[in-house]
């Protein structure tokens, strides 16, 4: 909303300028997006006389007389200009913005010889209208000397306030603020003839439920024409361009008063008879703007007996507008249901001016005095008479709210009393009507006609607020009562997780949610094999009787971890193989994302080949969000989301020091357990595994032992591995790359407290042992076999080496470990060592058909 | 024979002042009191033709120099060692200016950082932190929160919607409110960090995800006044002590009365610069006190209870306390942006 300055000047006195007054409306609540100053330096003068230029067939100069006894010469090449006229004149210093946007400055300058001091402007030049074909030329009684210059105050208005999308709305929160009167412009009409708008039309209102009130006048023998500046000008500072005197009125009514009007040419109208009615199917109607529009039975029309005339509130048509020749007005001021005309707006694409009052609701009480104000200046401005009567159809009178209302209130919400007299003094001062009652401080507030917003007594405490100066509510430290403290939250936990992968080394990332399907599927070699992207969030694999015994602790946990009820697993029942169980938008703006993701794989490697792109060649990267698993009947059901931890690794370690070495999968598995080690959780396994995502021989499932049952079971959390170059080069990596998808869900529920276990006092005992076994053999089996059965005394067993080659047959590796053995009750001689040495070789040679080398 | 013995004790002490290396004192040791060759041990083989009145006293005295020799030796030994080790240690002698050795430092994201930092701040007060679905219901999100069907507020925020009508990608933290109090009883108090989805264009300002903290507190006494204490305290301990806050009157259906939040620009302190566009004051979010149907949504009596919500949002912050001009910069998430935090 454009709020000229010297215009709001007109209804209410104040005293400040334009900057302090958008600093109190700021305070007030009307948002001030900005203060803009115009035509400064521009004032009116008088060409007094007029000589073609020596040497140029176009160029005049004049001599122009300013008005304060000075004389000035411009040279100006517009044709339209005679001895006598009155001119808008730029003074050296005023600014003007060409077609492309760029500042121009008036300076003195010389042209073909002949000085110039300022510019004549035309309309074009001042804003007011898109006429540029010469000077705008004043009328004749304009005084000389007077300076255009205003400011127009930018506010954006919030929808609930319909009534001050009006020059006269701000005038009234204008003089609440300064404590003055408001001055409704004086509407006088006189009527002329005999002949009653009765007899010259007829209004018919078929949809009341839409329109509340309708109200038409006729205006006859109008003079076409174009506007007076004043009004030129108040149209241009508030953002609307001069069209003609008829429009230009019904344009100026609805800035002054907030009443959208439509004027349509009496003539044309059928009959004379309008007549407000959905639309039938099928109907169309050709718009102000030229275009056809195809109308649905929801839309609401003001028709003729031939057909449409107009889309009720939002934009008149063709057929009946107002031309040159147009003499005889048929005046509309209506109100309309704003779901209504917003809904309609929204199918057509198509806004404008009063579409976007009615939308927030224009108070029905309006129209009548929008209406008059409107015959009025047709009456005063193009010499209009004013059909004696006009036509009225109010079927919904605004309702009329009271609310009763207590000063205590006020300090019930704003921490602060107020007195009974502040509160109604306050309200008055906007126009709400106050009944108070002097024994118990308690009133019946009447809510103005225009203040649909105020429902309750909270509403009138926000006017009392905005009245006594939102600064009366000083901060104080809060005391209220707190609830009990919080346990544990996923924040907390969250936090944990964040800390733990920054001191691993990895930088954090933030990606969007949103991806499209292109990009996931993009993460798999065969794309049927949607299941890959899920692993450790769902168990695709696990029938219904392994899920019972493998939920066994995993329910206990839960049980114990109540307090992080926050999203826990939901059960996702199996997948449809061939179909991405995503969250898809239905109205995305791009199709780069169009769903939520179900991985964060793919915003990963996108990430990691940005980065490449950027000379960041070595990334140590994680990202904790969460991923949408859409559930069956997703139409009623919100989806499963899963908080997922993915890290993302590659580049190489590079340093003087040391001998330039690639990150590996086991940088990646070192991350990883010192996250499970962060939790203390127990029995973390890594196993081999395949994936369409990863390398075949570099992938691995992550699982942790679900125990209590008898037989040991594990659940998945996660898959790791090195990227299939195949996947990689797909995102535009082509260096290896690690990932690591893991469920911080499930992995949190395994998280257990430390327990401590006492230090022996007796020395440790080293035993090297050296395993030859099949390559197929994993060295965690072997290392297991090893801890094992040195049953208690096994303190740590530790790969030390790795060896294939001479001595050892093809097919198999040596693997080298330190043992360490320990008592917590004597000293373990050297026959023990090598007591429990032999066991190890006699389980690995009975488990694993593996041989230690002597 | 006394004489030869003194001759040699005299050669023997200068010739270990002349010694410098272990090996030379080496050499000396073999030289004078080597067991074979040593020149003191042949004096002593001499002993033998010696009378026998003599022979204890010079055997005495031989002994006695054997000592002060091995002693003065020692010594020598000392001093030689230690000059050594020095030398050994200086020629070890590193540039500590080379660079560091790696070890790999991690950073958390700004936006988490800023997350943390705030919600740190209203736990201190006793806030719970408490975090909801971003696939959210149009009841949670609008209905709920005073925001009916065709509600023009609906027009503020546009939607991205998976079930039309029914299922959206939340706008806002604020559908928290409903759950939250729909999940306790008062007193209330907790903070909902997170992210929220607008349809809109993206520019240097805006975009289409980004993160919210959403604040509640409902209790039988709590008023706009404590909400102003609660945001004074959060915005002095983020922004710095001298931080002032104002309140501006503003529109939100699901408070009432509303207020805008402004802090002082910690740019320019106040005085005015680009970024606060010469105002002094910055918008960091919305705020008011819980609207009275709100409260008789989720079956809190208004007569009863009271008290106030904010939301704020994230990178608005984090680019405030960074300096950083560009939203984008957050999800781009080049490694040389998030190194610096």
């Amino acid at each position: 909303m454009k709020v000229p300055y010297h215009w709001l000047k007109e209804y209410v006195s104040f005293d400040s300028g334009p900057e302090e007054l958008a600093e109190k409306f700021t305070m007030a609540g009307l948002e001030v997006e900005s203060v803009e100053h115009v035509w400064d330096s521009i004032i009116t003068a008088r060409i007094n006389h007029l000589e073609p230029v020596k040497g140029s067939s176009h160029l005049n100069a004049t001599k122009i007389f300013t008005g304060n006894g000075r004389e000035l010469s411009v040279v100006c090449g517009a044709p339209n200009i005679k001895e006598g006229d009155i001119v808008p004149l730029a003074l050296p210093g005023a600014q003007f913005f060409n077609d492309a946007g760029e500042t121009l400055t008036i300076q003195v300058t010389k042209k073909m010889g002949a000085l110039s001091e300022g510019m004549l402007c035309s309309p074009r030049e001042l804003g007011l209208s898109s006429d540029h074909e010469g000077i705008y030329i004043l009328p004749a009684d304009t005084p000389l000397g007077v300076s255009l210059a205003d400011a127009v105050i930018h506010l954006d208005i919030k929808a609930h306030r319909g009534d001050l999308f009006s020059i006269v709305g701000i005038a009234r929160e204008t003089a609440a603020l300064f404590g003055s009167q408001l001055r409704q412009p004086e509407i006088k009409l006189s009527e002329k003839g005999k002949t009653s708008i009765k007899k010259m039309a007829a209004l018919t209102v078929d949809a009341e439920d839409i329109c509340p009130r309708f109200t038409a006048r006729v205006i006859r023998n109008i003079k076409m024409g174009k506007s007076p500046l004043w009004l030129a000008q108040r149209l241009a500072l508030a953002g609307m361009r001069s069209i003609n005197i008829i429009v230009d009125i019904t344009n100026y009514v609805m800035l002054e008063l907030g009443q959208p009007l439509h004027a349509f040419d009496y003539d044309k109208v059928a009959n004379h008879h309008l007549i407000v009615r959905r639309a039938e199917p099928g109907e169309t109607l050709c718009t102000l703007d030229g275009a056809m529009r195809e109308l649905t039975p929801d839309m609401v029309l003001v028709c003729d007996e031939a057909g449409p005339l107009s889309v009720a509130g939002v934009m008149g048509g063709a057929s009946s507008e107002i031309s040159s020749e147009t003499t005889q007005i048929l005046l509309e001021a209506a109100s309309w249901n704003p779901v209504n005309i917003r809904k309609t707006s929204t199918k057509l694409g198509l806004r404008s001016e009063a579409s976007s009052r009615y939308e927030k609701g224009v108070d029905p009480e309006l129209a009548l005095q929008g209406l008059n104000r409107a015959a009025q200046l047709m009456a005063e401005l193009a010499d209009g008479e004013i059909v004696p009567g006009y036509l009225e159809s109010y079927s919904q009178p605004a309702p009329n709210i009271t609310i009763p209302f207590h000063a205590s209130a006020c300090e019930w919400l704003l921490g602060y009393s107020v007195t009974p007299e502040e509160a109604a003094a306050a309200l008055r001062s906007l126009e709400f009507a106050v009944e108070q009652n002097s024994d118990d401080g308690s009133m019946l507030v009447t809510v103005p006609s225009w203040r649909g917003d105020v429902l309750e007594s909270a509403d009138l405490v926000e006017e009392i607020a905005r009245e006594l100066g939102y600064d009366r509510i000083t901060g104080k430290y809060p005391t209220g009562d707190a609830p009990e403290p919080q346990t544990t939250s996923w924040f907390d936990i969250q936090y944990q997780f964040r800390r733990r992968l920054q001191q691993c080394g990895c930088a954090e990332i933030v990606t969007y949610p949103l991806t499209n399907q292109r990009s996931t599927l993009q993460l798999l070699t065969d794309e049927s094999d949607i299941a890959q992207l899920l692993v450790g969030a769902i168990d695709e694999l696990a029938p219904a009787e392994n899920d019972k015994k493998a939920g066994g602790k995993a329910k206990q946990k839960k049980q114990s971890a109540k307090h992080i009820s926050e999203m826990d697993e939901q059960t996702i029942p199996p997948l449809d193989p061939g179909a991405l169980p995503a969250v898809r938008l239905v109205n995305a703006v791009s199709a780069k994302m169009d769903m939520l993701r179900i991985t964060l794989m793919n915003a990963m490697l996108e990430t990691i080949s940005a980065n490449l792109r950027y000379g960041n060649t070595s990334l140590r990267l994680f990202e904790i969000g969460r991923r949408y698993i859409a559930l069956p009947n997703s139409a009623q059901r919100l989806p499963d989301e899963r908080r997922t931890l993915c890290v993302g690794l590659t580049g190489y370690i590079e340093n003087w020091a040391e001998p330039r070495r690639e990150y590996d999968f086991f940088d990646m598995k070192a991350i990883i357990e010192n996250i499970a080690e962060g939790l203390h959780v127990a029995n973390l396994r890594f196993t081999q595994t395949q994936s369409p995502i990863f390398h075949p021989g570099r992938c691995a499932l992550l699982e942790i032992e679900d125990g209590g049952a008898k037989e040991t079971r594990y659940q998945t959390i996660g898959v790791m591995g090195e990227v299939h170059p195949i996947i990689a080069e797909r995102f535009g990596v082509t260096q290896r790359t690690y990932l690591c998808e893991i469920d911080l869900t499930r992995l949190y529920l395994h998280n257990t407290s430390p327990r401590f276990q006492s230090i022996s006092r007796f020395p440790a005992l080293t035993r090297d042992i050296a395993v030859v076994a099949d390559i197929s053999v994993p060295a965690q089996a072997i290392a297991d076999v090893i801890r094992s059965s040195g049953g208690d005394l096994t303190r740590s067993v530790t790969l030390f080496d790795i060896y294939t080659g001479d001595q050892i047959p093809n097919g198999k590796r040596s693997l080298a470990f330190t043992v360490e053995y320990q008592s917590q009750e004597r000293n373990l001689s050297d026959s023990d060592g090598d007591f429990l040495r032999e066991q190890a070789t006699h389980e690995l040679k009975k488990q694993l058909n593996a041989v230690v080398r002597e | 024979m006394l004489d030869l013995l003194r001759i040699l004790k005299d050669r023997a002490v200068k010739a270990l002042h002349s010694v410098e290396t272990s090996a030379e004192l080496a050499q000396w040791q073999n030289t004078y009191l080597g067991r074979q060759d040593g020149e003191l041990t042949k004096i002593l083989r001499g002993l033998k033709d010696v009378p026998a009145t003599e022979r204890k006293t010079i055997g005495q005295r031989a002994n006695e120099i054997k000592n002060e020799l091995e002693e003065q030796a020692e010594l020598r030994k000392k001093t030689i060692e230690e000059r050594e080790l020095i030398s050994a240690l200086i020629a070890e002698r590193i540039d500590v200016t080379l660079p560091a050795r790696t070890l790999n430092s991690g950073y958390m994201h700004p936006i988490s950082q800023t997350i943390y930092e705030i919600c740190g701040i209203f736990q201190k007060l006793g806030f719970h932190i408490i975090e909801g679905p971003e696939v959210e219901t149009d009841y949670y999100n609008f209905q709920a929160l005073n925001i009916p069907q065709d509600h023009p507020a609906r027009d503020m925020q546009d939607t991205f919607w998976v079930e039309p009508g029914q299922i959206l990608l939340r706008t806002q933290t604020s559908p928290n409110q409903i759950r939250i109090m729909e999940q306790t009883k008062p007193p209330v108090r907790a903070v909902v960090p997170g992210k929220v989805y607008r349809n809109e264009a993206t520019d240097a300002t805006h975009e289409a995800m980004f993160h919210q903290i959403e604040g509640l507190a409902v209790d039988s006494s709590t008023t706009m006044r404590d909400l102003r204490g609660a945001l004074e305290a959060f915005a002095r301990e983020l922004f710095g002590p001298h931080t002032k806050t104002r309140f501006r009157p503003s529109y939100f259906p699901f408070t009432e009365p509303s207020a805008e939040v402004d802090v002082t620009c910690n740019v320019c302190g106040g005085k005015g610069c680009r970024v606060c566009k010469f105002s002094g004051w910055v918008e960091i979010g919305g705020s008011g006190m819980v609207h009275p149907q709100v409260l008789r949504n989720v079956q809190y009596d208004p007569a009863i209870y009271r008290g106030y919500a904010f939301g704020v949002g994230v990178e608005r912050i984090a680019m405030m306390r960074y300096g950083i001009n560009e939203i984008r910069l957050f999800s781009q998430n080049d490694l040389r942006f998030l190194r610096q935090f």
